[in-house]
């Protein structure tokens, strides 16, 4: 039994498989560069599904992302979404929703106001695009139409209780009731994946109609916790809304949700038939960045694996993902030990009022980079010409706070992408088809 | 662990075992508590238990409930929760811990029963197939195809033959319980050539000593079919249409450091290389009806060992096999597919509502598929999804690789047909002839 590394040589790497690098790679295809991707499970996974360019700037809820961009380039000239310029922004955007679409996933096509979208809080939140099996949430929470919730019985992380509660003072016409799922009432704790994929089974979604039906009295629009399907939730949404006879939208669960394992299932299978290299569910355990080439060292279940490549996009994400790792001497990124942006000591990482809105400066800590996302050392030099970065492991932004993450991840992505090919050009790199 | 009699499980302390056995810098400690490995484990529920629970319970140090709890011969060791966790994290290591803390009296008897039956005989055999009833069974076997017309005259299958290129393994269930679905096998080994032989020794595929927790067992198992293969000086050990048995023997020789002098190899795949060869000229003309198939992603086989180049191999055989068109994938699917919730052990564990109620995900998803067949080139997998089939009322059929190829090639007897449905009871059947030996 050999140990010797099977070897992929391609143009273009991306670390990471949250949104940055999911995005990147779709990018470099069709940008028609030889691409492999390697990722773990990470943030992604805990989506709520919405994509949100900018809701929140100084504490203020953002109306207008488009014009909100220009006031951030000049109060917050070092964030990353400030130094790209609004129409690729723009045009980034809407190549993603329409890649997602075209999966089967659709998403509503990005507009010029944010969206104002119903949480699982039963608050409104602003977003720019979300899955169109959402979308009618926005209007029947503007237009107060009659609504009846449904939660159910086992499921935690969903209350239309709650959902009505918060809302309804302002929405007269919203009601909530609780079923038992079909198939699932043996009082145990129910999962929305596995919610969503009884629903993908014709006979299961008829028996739920059923149920819902004899509870609808009049109501005509229906919300559910977002359990329709997994695999074209279209689909299932187009066939339960028909059986019910009413408007059914779907309201994210807290995680663990489906949204997330929509988008990576989805990205998983299209990639590759697209000529994407996928090492998925694997973390690159070392990055080697040469005069001729990068090479990334990584082990699958199988054994130990290479991949040599004219240019490297890092898109690991922060904390939760691994791509910043805290300890007690501070902030560190762990592949190649890159200068991280942060604050003094620990001491400076969070102000004292904890909610306060303009945040905490260790939420802008992360890489630092010049305007084609190349990383950039203390002095300001280039790390590495290979070397680019993509996603919410940018310093100079807050993303939770601003709600901001798909948003920087997206568009970060693509100039990223857009750099990276510049500096392959013509030549560089190995321009054979993939061998994966 | 505290002093007990044997009947009684002793308390394992499950932390402390974390720690020993977690490399370096990893830890359980990391749990978010984020519930996605719960979220995507159909075993999830059964007996009040899941996989975060688990690590929560063991961080917590709550080591009587975990040291007893039946749900360990539920949870079927498939890892896909650790593929989903960000911190990748695997219950499984705990589970078979636990499994092997159980005192062998108090463990499931079928396990502990197929287990000391392959410790007990060369063959390695769990249904006790003994090695001279393994070559007269082959032998008689052989007969029989050979009766099914002259082109299969040739049918020979070769025991014990020094250097041949091939080491053939073979599960047990078909020497002891189904001998008809030996002939599809010997029929494509030798449409291709192939330059193989069956061992007297060690032949069996299949590892129930890995499931019941106890390395020694499961060491032995392997070290016996490496002795067998290293003395027959074959250059490739083939696994055939089973998961596990893959598994076992590819970890067991990393594992244990064992000295294997050949490769290891599947079946599907070296089909996928006959088939872009050319060797194996199989097409989808038979299918006319557009039945459509999926196909079953063995987590032995893919998530836990080759990875996506065993899915991809599997996808490339059955396209070619029932038409593109005809072919629809579960979902999930490849390396992020459910276990059908018959590995682990769990078919042999006698817990057939927990089992059941484990498959139910796999039902749904092959009923979400519309699928009339499933290809499983595992006979867990097989077993397994065929019963759930039968209990909540599917009406899709389970079918193996080698029966679908020797239906395409034209030369699938008729006793060999048990798995296919009436519409498939004509198509394709071989030339009688009158000479055929005997
Ligand atoms: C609870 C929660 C809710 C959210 N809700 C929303 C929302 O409503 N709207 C919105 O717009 N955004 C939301 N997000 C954020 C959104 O998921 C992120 O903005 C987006 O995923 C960030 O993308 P990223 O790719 O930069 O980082 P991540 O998603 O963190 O991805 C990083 C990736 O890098 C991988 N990685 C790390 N190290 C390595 C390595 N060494 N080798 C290989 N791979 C590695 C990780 O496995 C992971 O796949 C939410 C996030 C969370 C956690
Ligand atoms: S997925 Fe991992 S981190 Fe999340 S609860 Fe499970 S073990 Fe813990
Ligand atoms: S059955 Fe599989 S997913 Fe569930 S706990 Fe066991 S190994 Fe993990």
């Amino acid at each position: 039994m050999s140990g010797e590394p099977r070897r992929h040589r391609v143009q273009l790497a991306v670390i990471g498989s949250g949104l940055a690098g999911c995005a990147a790679a779709l990018f470099a295809l069709e940008r028609g560069l030889t691409t492999a991707q390697v990722g773990h499970s990470g943030a992604l996974a805990y989506t709520s599904g919405h994509l949100d360019l900018l809701g929140v700037l100084d504490g203020r809820v953002v109306d207008d992302p488009w014009s909100a961009l220009g006031e951030l380039q000049r109060r917050q000239p070092g964030h990353p979404l400030a130094r790209i310029a609004p129409e690729t922004v723009r045009h980034a955007f809407h190549r993603f929703t329409a890649a997602l679409s075209s999966l089967g996933i659709g998403y509503t096509t990005p507009g010029d106001r944010n969206l104002r979208a119903p949480t699982p809080a039963g608050t409104v939140k602003p977003t720019l695009s979300l899955p169109c099996t959402m979308a009618a949430g926005v209007t029947a929470a503007r237009e107060r139409s009659a609504t009846l919730v449904v939660d159910f019985a086992g499921l935690e992380g969903f209350s239309a209780r709650q959902l009505v509660a918060n809302l309804g003072p302002r929405w007269p016409g919203l009601r909530c009731t609780r079923l038992d799922f079909p198939g699932m009432e043996d009082g145990g704790v129910l999962y929305p994946e596995a919610m969503a994929r009884a629903l993908e089974v014709p006979a299961t979604r008829e028996r739920l109609a059923g149920r819902i039906r004899a509870v609808l009295e009049g109501a005509s629009c229906v919300g559910l916790p977002a359990i329709l399907g997994i695999h074209r939730p279209d689909r299932v949404h187009r066939a339960l809304q028909r059986a019910l006879g009413a408007t059914l939208f779907e309201v994210p669960t807290m995680p663990p949700g489906v949204a997330g394992i929509r988008l990576q299932e989805a990205f998983e299978q299209a990639l590759p038939a697209r000529g994407l290299t996928l090492v998925s569910r694997q973390k690159v355990t070392r990055l080697q960045l040469g005069k001729e080439e990068a090479t990334l060292q990584l082990h699958d279940s199988y054994g130990p694996l290479e991949i040599h490549a004219g240019a490297v996009l890092l898109a690991t994400g922060r904390f939760l993902s691994g791509g910043l790792v805290a300890d007690r001497d501070g902030i560190r990124e762990p592949l190649l030990d890159l200068p991280v942006q942060q604050p003094p000591g620990r001491d400076a990482w969070h102000r004292d009022d904890y909610l306060a809105p303009e945040g905490h400066p260790v939420n802008g800590a992360g890489i630092r980079c010049d305007r084609w996302l190349r990383p950039l050392n203390p002095d300001g030099r280039v790390v590495h010409p290979r070397l680019f970065a993509a996603g919410i492991l940018l310093a100079g932004q807050d993303w939770v706070r601003q709600r901001c993450g798909a948003g920087v991840a997206i568009a970060t992505a693509f100039a990223a992408v857009q750099a990276a090919a510049r500096h392959l050009g013509p030549g560089d790199g190995d321009s054979t088809p993939n061998p994966g | 662990m505290t002093p007990a009699s044997p009947a009684t499980i002793p308390t394992l302390d499950f932390k402390a075992e974390a720690d020993r056995l977690l490399p370096p810098g990893a830890s359980y400690d990391a749990c978010l508590a984020c519930g996605l490995c719960s979220s995507g484990c159909p075993a999830s529920g059964i007996d009040g238990m899941d996989p975060r629970r688990f690590i929560r319970m063991a961080m917590l140090g709550l080591n009587r409930e975990l040291s007893t709890t039946p749900w360990i011969w539920s949870c079927t060791l498939c890892q896909r929760c650790s593929s989903v966790c960000p911190m990748s994290i695997d219950v499984s290591v705990l589970v078979s811990l636990a499994r092997g803390n159980w005192p062998p009296e108090r463990r499931p008897s079928g396990i502990v029963r197929s287990c000391q039956a392959q410790l007990r005989s060369a063959s390695t055999s769990a249904m006790g197939v003994r090695p001279e009833e393994f070559v007269d069974i082959v032998a008689e076997s052989a007969a029989e195809v050979r009766r099914q017309g002259p082109r299969f005259r040739r049918i020979q299958p070769p025991v014990d033959r020094q250097g041949a290129y091939f080491f053939v393994n073979q599960n047990s269930r078909e020497p002891a319980a189904e001998p008809e679905e030996l002939g599809p096998l010997w029929k494509i080994l030798d449409y291709v050539g192939a330059d193989w032989t069956y061992s007297s020794t060690g032949w069996a595929a299949e590892n129930f000593c890995l499931f019941g927790g106890d390395d020694d067992a499961w060491r032995a198992v392997v070290e016996q079919r490496v002795a067998a293969v290293n003395a027959l000086g074959c250059r490739v050990w083939l696994n055939t249409e089973c998961g596990h048995s893959f598994y076992s023997m590819w970890r067991g020789i990393r594992r244990f450091g064992l000295d294997a002098r050949f490769e290891l190899d599947n079946l599907i795949s070296w089909y996928a290389r006959w088939i872009r060869e050319g060797r194996l000229p199989v097409n989808a003309d038979w299918n006319r009806a557009g039945l459509r198939f999926t196909v079953q992603d063995p987590c032995q086989l893919v998530r836990k060992s080759v990875g996506d180049p065993a899915a991809d191999d599997l996808r490339f055989v059955a396209r070619a096999l029932v038409g593109a068109e005809n072919f629809v994938d579960m979902q999930p699917c490849r390396g992020a597919n459910y276990c059908c919730g018959g590995g682990g052990g769990a078919l042999q564990a006698g817990r057939s509502g927990a089992r059941r109620s484990y498959g139910r995900r796999k039902f749904d998803q092959i009923a979400a598929s519309g699928a009339d067949y499933v290809l499983t080139p595992c006979h867990n997998c097989h077993s397994q999804i065929e019963d759930i089939g039968r209990h909540y009322g599917g009406d899709y059929r389970v079918v193996h690789f080698w029966t679908l190829i020797c239906l395409s090639l034209g030369i699938l007897g008729e006793d060999e047909r048990r798995y296919l449905g009436p519409e498939l009871a004509g198509p394709g059947l071989p030339d009688r002839g009158d000479d055929g030996d005997g």
